[in-house]
């Protein structure tokens, strides 16, 4: 099994950075109203503590994207989906989606289709990690905490096999000889 | 390939693809998987020719994605094919500085078909 290895942000290092993402937004959108929109589940800790650093009125919805199940294969529909939708409408609203991660931007260019045709007022992204060496789609992400390399992450909402994610800050997760391919 | 050819939704070619690579067909499906338009090596793109006109040399990039209106060229681990590409994808950028192109690894790939379980 895996273990978890040097940290890699402290919870202060994230929280430092949050409030200045906060900060920023809530200067970006003065005297508007928000809609935060995180996608499970990897985003939750960071749109909780994101929204408490925004000082506008905002509100928070979720959505669940599809990962390829089993089910999947057996039906051969493969393509991803939203598993659970917004529970509310965006038309005219200012929409900020919240990712934990970018990188290619293949699903956040869907999330972006997804969410434009229902004619928001405006649609922008806020993202804790990115990495852009590895981005395929263009897409403008205002909001970006960090720009991190390719290891594999632990904490704060990043999980393997669903653990880890709630430790409070990012670490490195390192490989064991019985699993050396963490990705 | 050996693979079990997943049903293709999102290519746009004409004629079946053929991919050279398990690095091709990875990216395949992970276009497919995300609802992007995708055609295998649609256009071939001259770089050089000799005095006579004689096509010395060109480059077939992988993918096209006509709704980012993107090449993508994908390759294998061995440093002397990383090389050679990128050198054609840099010639292909003074060349035809209006086509966009982006070079993925394949490590890239591999990495990302895992995250999505492709």
């Amino acid at each position: 099994m895996p273990e978890v290895g040097a940290t890699f942000l402290t919870a202060a290092d994230i929280a430092r950075r949050t409030a200045e993402l906060g900060a920023e937004i809530s200067r970006d959108y003065a005297g508007q109203e928000i809609l935060l929109v995180g996608t499970l589940k990897g985003s939750v800790f960071f749109v909780a503590d994101l929204a408490r650093a925004i000082t506008v009125p905002l509100e928070i919805d979720f959505l669940s994207l599809s990962s390829y199940t089993k089910e999947h294969k057996e039906t051969g529909n493969k393509a991803i989906r939203f598993l659970k939708d917004l529970d509310q409408p965006v038309k005219d609203k200012n929409v900020i989606v919240v990712q934990d991660m970018i990188d290619s931007g293949l699903t956040l260019h869907y999330v972006y289709r997804s969410l434009n045709i229902r004619r928001p007022r405006t649609l922008e992204a806020c993202v804790l990690f990115d990495r852009p060496q590895l981005r395929l789609v263009d897409l403008d992400v205002k909001y970006v905490g960090f720009e991190v390399p390719d290891d594999f992450f632990v904490g704060y909402g990043f999980d393997y096999r669903q653990l880890y994610r709630n430790l409070p800050y990012v670490a490195y997760l390192n490989s064991s000889p019985n699993e050396p391919e963490l990705f | 390939m050996t693979d079990q050819p997943p049903i293709f939704s999102y290519f746009r070619g004409t004629k079946e693809p053929a991919f050279a690579t398990r690095t091709e067909f990875e990216a395949a499906k992970l276009f497919d998987y995300h609802r992007i338009a995708w055609e295998y090596e649609p256009r071939t793109f001259i770089l050089e020719r000799d005095d006579k006109g004689n096509i010395q040399e060109a480059f077939t990039p992988d993918f096209y994605l006509p709704d980012l209106e993107l090449f993508v060229e994908v390759t294998e681990m061995k440093q002397s094919l990383v090389t050679a590409k990128n050198r054609k994808v840099r010639k292909l950028r003074e060349k035809y500085p209006e086509v966009r192109i982006k070079l993925l690894y394949r490590k890239d790939f591999v990495r990302l078909a895992r995250k999505y379980g492709l």
